[in-house]
C-alpha cells in the first residue's frame, strides 16, 4: 500500500548515454527508407504489386528489342536509347502518380511529419531526402531498361564506340527526367493528405501537359511555325529533357521539332534547372508549417 | 435515389481542392482550343485530333476518375460512410445518388466543356462539337460508374482506374487492337461516329467498335457497375483506423 | 423488449481469432463492455451493429439477423469509434441529414432535440471541421439519438470528452437504460462503467470472461481470497482471534500511517489522515463464514469494531483478476 512519501522504483530501465547519430544519419536513413518504399521493399506485399508490375512492363520492350537485335544480327539496336524513354513515358508518369503520394501523403495524413521534425532533422533534410529518394526510384525505373538495352547491344557485339556514348547520354537524360518528374509529383502530392486525390492530380497534370504539348507542337509544325514548335517542347517534362539532351548533349533528334539553335538549347537547359529548383523551393515552403 | 445523400455527396465532392482540379482540367482544354484556333484557324483534322485524341482520350477519363472515385472513395477510406450505412436506406439507393452526383459533375466539367471546345475549334460544322459532346457524356457516365464501383471494391481505386484508362485503353489498345473492343473510349467514339454522320470516316472519326456492339456493352457496364457497387456496399466491412 | 443475442459467435481474420465462441444476451438496461486492448470489443460491437459478419454463429436482434439488414437500423443507434465525419457541413446540418436519412416525420424537431440533449446548440452552426474532439463525440451521440432507437451501441463514447461533458451524457445513458432501452457501451475507463452499467460483460483475448454485476462476479471468484480492512480498538488481539479461526488465511497488522487514497475515495472515514491509526488487512478464504464469525470473535474478545470494509470489491480489482487469470 502507499506510504506518505513518493517512491520511484528502479525497474532496471537504462538510459542511453552514448553517442547519438546526428542529422546526416537520420536524413540518410529517411532517404533509404523512402527509396526502398517506392518499390514496396520493406513494406507489405500489396504495396509491391504496382511498382513491380510497372517496372516489368517498362523493361519488357527492352528485352524484346534485345532479342530482335540478336536474332536478326542487325548492326544497330532495333530501338534506340533516346526514343525508348519517350515511348515509355506514359508508364513512368503512372509510376510517379502512384508512388509520390505513397511517399509523402501518408506522413501528412497521419500527422507524423511533426514527429520527424521533433528530432534533429531540419526541413531541408526531410525535403532533400524525399526528393532524392523519389528521383532515385524514377531513375532506376528508367536506367534499368536502358541498361538492358546496353547489355543486349554488347551481347550482340555492336560497335562499342557508338553504344557507350549513347548509353551514357541516355542515363543523363534519365536522371534529368527523374529530377523533373519527382519534383512535380512530390509538390502535388504534398499539397493534399488524401492519397487518391494526389494520384489523380499528378496524373492529370502530367497527362495534360503531355497532351497540350503534343497538340500544340503538332499544329505548329503543320502551320510551319517552326520556332514556336521548337519551344512548345517546354510544356512537357519529357520533351523538355529531350530538348536539353539533343541540343546540349548532342543526342539524336527524335522529336517533331527540336529547340532552335543554341538559344533554344540554353532556354531548355535553364528551364529544366528552374523547374527543379522551383519544385524544391515549393516543397520547402510547404513543409515550413506542419501541424501536430 | 435519396436527396440527402445527393446533398452530402455534392458537398464532399466539390470540396475546394477537387473542384479546383476539375475546373483546371476544363479550363485548360478550352484554353488549348482557343490557342489552337488562334494558331491554325478552323481545321476539321485538328478538331478531330484534339477532341478525339485529347479530350475524349485524356480529359474525360481523368474527370471520370476524379469524380467517380471522389464520390465515395474518401468516405470509405476514413470510415465516415458508416453514417450513410447505419440508416434504413437501400444500398442501391445510396449508390445511385452518388452516381448521379458524379455524372452531373462529369457532365458539367466534361461534356459541356467538350461542346464549348468543339464550338471554339470549328463551330457547328460537321456536327463535330455535338457529336463529341454526346460521346463525352456517354463516356463520362461509363467511366464515372465504373470508377465508383472500383472505389467500393478496392482502396487503390484511383491507381487501378488510371491503369485502365491510360494504360489499357491507350497504350495496350494501340498495340493490341483486340483490347479496343473492351474500351469505354471506343464505345463512346462509336456513338460520336454515328452522330457526325456520313462524313465520319472521311474526317477520321472512327471507332474500333460498331454501334451495335458499343451501345449494349456501355449499357451493360453502366448498369452492371451500379448494381454490383450496391451489392458490394451491402457487405462493406468497417475496420478501425488502420 | 429489445434483446441482442450473440449465439456462439466467432470472428477470425486470417489466423487471428478476434472473437472466440462468445455467447451473450444483452437486454434492456445499461451494459458495459470491458476488456483490455485487443480483447475484441470493437469487433464485437461492429458485429452487433451489422458492419461485420460473424465467421460463425449468429448475431440477432429480437430474432432478426443484423448482418445485411438495412431495416434494422430503425431500431439501432450506433456511435462509431472512428473520428471522421462529414467535415464540410455544420453540426446542425449533419444531424439534420441523419434525421432525414432515417425518414423521420419531423426531422427538424428530432434534430433539434438531439442537439439539445448533447448540449451542442451554441456550436451547431459551425463547420464540423472546426470542432474539438469532445464536440465531435457529442455530435456523434446526437446522430445516434436522433431517431430515438430502442437499442444504442456505443464504441468508446466518452473518448475525448472532459468530465463536465461526460456527466450529463452518462446520466442520459442511465436514464435511457432505466426507461427500458438496451444500451451497450465499451470503455476502458472503469469508473464510468462502474457508475452507470448495471451489467458488465468482460472480454479477455477474444473470449467472454465474465458477465453480470461486478459484485456478483466478485462473489463467484472463490479462488481469490476476499480482502478486508478492519479497524478496531484492539487490533492485535483481534488479529490473534481472527487467525485462530479457519476462515481467514492471513492477517496483516498495518502500522499507524495515513490510509491509502482508495479508502478515502470510497467515502470511508477520513480519520485516516488526521489520526494515525493502525488497521488489519485480512484475507478471508471462506467469505461466507468469515462475515458470520467476525462479529462473534469481536464480541467474545470485547473488541469494538470501528470499520469493516472490503478492500477489493471494486470493478478495478475484479477486472484485474479476470485479466490476469
Amino acid at each position: 500500500m502507499t506510504t506518505g512519501q513518493g517512491v520511484i522504483h528502479d525497474l532496471g530501465y537504462r538510459h542511453y548515454d552514448g553517442a547519438r547519430a546526428g542529422r546526416r544519419y537520420i536524413a540518410r536513413a529517411l532517404f533509404l527508407e523512402s527509396a526502398k518504399g517506392a518499390y514496396g521493399l520493406g513494406r507489405s506485399a500489396k504495396s509491391k504489386v504496382m511498382p513491380m508490375l510497372l517496372l516489368a512492363a517498362i523493361c519488357l520492350p527492352a528485352f524484346i528489342i534485345v532479342v530482335i537485335t540478336t536474332v536478326t544480327n542487325a548492326d544497330k539496336l532495333a530501338g534506340d536509347y533516346t526514343s525508348y524513354v519517350l515511348n515509355v513515358s506514359l508508364l513512368v508518369m503512372v509510376y510517379v502518380a502512384g508512388q509520390a503520394p505513397t511517399s509523402v501523403s501518408r506522413d501528412l495524413r497521419f500527422r507524423v511529419v511533426s514527429l520527424y521534425f521533433s528530432r534533429p532533422l531540419e526541413r531541408v533534410d526531410y525535403v532533400l531526402a524525399k526528393y532524392a529518394a523519389m528521383t532515385t526510384a524514377v531513375f532506376v525505373l528508367l536506367a534499368l531498361p536502358l541498361t538492358i538495352l546496353f547489355v543486349g547491344a554488347l551481347l550482340a557485339k555492336l560497335p562499342l564506340d557508338e553504344q557507350v556514348p549513347d548509353y551514357l547520354r541516355s542515363l543523363v537524360g534519365a536522371l534529368l527526367v527523374a529530377l523533373v518528374l519527382a519534383g512535380i509529383g512530390l509538390v502535388i502530392a504534398a499539397l493534399t493528405p488524401r492519397r487518391g486525390l494526389g494520384v489523380a492530380a499528378i496524373i492529370a497534370v502530367l497527362a495534360v501537359l503531355a497532351g497540350v504539348q503534343g497538340a500544340v507542337q503538332a499544329i505548329a509544325v503543320e502551320e510551319g511555325a517552326d520556332t514556336f514548335a521548337g519551344y512548345a517542347g517546354l510544356f512537357s517534362p519529357f520533351t523538355l529533357v529531350q530538348g536539353v539532351m539533343s541540343s546540349v548533349l548532342g543526342a539524336e533528334k527524335v522529336l517533331e521539332a527540336e529547340p532552335p539553335g543554341a538559344l533554344g538549347g540554353a532556354v531548355f537547359f535553364a528551364a529544366t534547372f528552374l523547374v527543379v529548383a522551383a519544385c524544391f523551393g515549393a516543397l520547402l515552403l510547404r513543409y515550413r508549417k506542419v501541424s501536430i | 435515389m435519396n436527396a440527402t445523400v445527393v446533398q452530402l455527396t455534392a458537398r464532399g465532392l466539390l470540396g475546394r481542392r477537387r473542384a479546383y482540379l476539375l475546373l483546371a482540367l476544363s479550363l485548360i482544354l478550352l484554353l488549348l482550343c482557343a490557342l489552337v484556333r488562334g494558331l491554325a484557324g478552323q481545321d476539321t483534322d485538328i478538331t478531330v485530333g484534339i477532341l478525339g485524341g485529347f479530350a475524349i482520350a485524356t480529359i474525360v477519363p481523368l474527370l471520370g476518375l476524379i469524380a467517380g472515385t471522389g464520390a465515395i472513395g474518401p468516405e470509405i477510406d476514413d470510415g465516415s460512410i458508416v453514417y450513410l450505412l447505419s440508416k434504413p436506406l437501400s444500398r442501391f439507393s445510396i449508390v445511385l445518388s452518388k452516381v448521379a452526383v458524379a455524372v452531373a459533375v462529369i457532365t458539367v466539367f466534361g461534356s459541356v466543356t467538350v461542346l464549348l471546345a468543339g464550338l471554339v475549334l470549328s463551330g457547328t460544322s460537321d456536327n463535330l462539337a455535338v457529336g463529341y459532346a454526346v460521346g463525352a457524356l456517354v463516356a463520362g457516365i461509363g467511366y464515372g460508374t465504373l470508377f465508383l464501383l472500383l472505389a467500393v471494391v478496392t482502396r487503390h481505386a484511383v491507381v487501378v482506374g488510371l491503369l485502365y484508362a491510360l494504360i489499357w485503353e491507350t497504350l495496350v489498345g494501340s498495340y493490341v487492337p483486340g483490347a479496343q473492343t473492351l474500351s469505354i473510349q471506343q464505345w463512346s467514339l462509336a456513338i460520336t461516329e454515328r452522330l457526325v454522320g456520313s462524313d465520319a470516316e472521311q474526317l477520321g472519326v472512327t471507332s474500333a467498335v460498331s454501334l451495335g456492339a458499343a451501345v449494349p456493352m456501355l449499357f451493360f457496364v453502366i448498369v452492371g457497375s451500379v448494381w454490383y457497387a450496391g451489392w458490394r456496399l451491402r457487405s462493406l466491412r468497417l475496420t478501425s483506423d488502420e | 423488449m429489445s434483446t441482442l443475442l450473440l449465439d456462439n459467435v466467432s470472428r477470425w481474420f486470417g489466423n487471428v481469432v478476434a472473437v472466440n465462441d462468445v455467447s451473450m444476451a444483452i437486454g434492456p438496461g445499461v451494459t458495459g463492455l470491458l476488456g483490455p486492448n485487443g480483447a475484441g470489443k470493437s469487433t464485437l460491437i461492429n458485429m452487433l451493429g451489422g458492419f461485420l459478419p460473424p465467421s460463425s454463429g449468429s448475431v440477432t436482434l429480437d430474432g432478426e439477423i443484423v448482418w445485411r439488414n438495412e431495416g434494422i437500423y430503425r431500431r439501432i443507434g450506433l456511435v462509431p469509434e472512428r473520428e471522421a465525419m462529414y467535415d464540410v457541413v455544420s453540426g446542425w446540418e449533419f444531424v439534420l441529414a441523419n434525421a432525414k436519412l432515417h425518414r423521420l416525420n419531423d426531422p427538424h424537431a428530432a434534430a433539434r432535440r438531439a442537439i439539445e440533449t448533447v448540449h451542442m446548440t451554441e456550436a451547431q452552426d459551425r463547420d464540423i471541421s472546426t470542432y474539438s474532439k469532445g464536440m465531435k463525440q457529442r455530435i456523434k451521440m446526437a446522430t445516434a439519438l436522433v431517431h430515438d432507437p430502442p437499442v444504442l451501441l456505443l464504441d468508446e463514447p466518452f473518448n475525448g470528452m472532459d468530465p463536465r461533458q461526460r456527466l450529463p451524457l452518462m446520466a442520459l445513458l442511465q436514464a435511457m437504460g432505466d426507461a427500458g432501452r438496451t444500451v451497450l457501451f465499451s470503455s476502458h475507463i472503469l469508473e464510468e462503467v462502474e457508475r452507470i452499467a448495471g451489467n458488465i460483460q468482460v472480454m479477455v483475448a477474444g473470449r467472454h470472461a465474465a458477465s453480470g454485476g461486478f459484485r456478483e462476479i466478485r462473489q463467484l471468484m472463490i479462488e481469490r481470497p476476499h480482502q478486508y480492512t478492519i479497524r478496531s480498538d484492539d487490533d492485535r488481539a483481534l488479529a490473534a482471534a481472527i487467525i485462530a479461526d479457519a476462515s481467514a488465511s492471513s492477517v496483516e497488522l498495518v502500522a499507524p500511517t495515513t490510509t491509502g487514497g482508495r479508502q478515502l475515495a470510497r467515502g470511508g472515514p477520513t480519520t485516516g489522515i488526521r489520526e494515525a491509526a493502525s488497521s488489519l488487512h485480512v484475507q478471508a478464504t471462506d467469505f461466507a463464514s468469515f462475515v458470520r464469525v467476525l462479529p462473534q470473535l469481536a464480541s467474545r474478545a470485547n473488541i469494538r469494531l470501528y470499520e469493516v470494509s472490503p478492500a477489493d470489491e471494486s470493478l478495478e480489482s475484479v477486472f484485474s483478476y479476470l485479466v490476469a487469470r
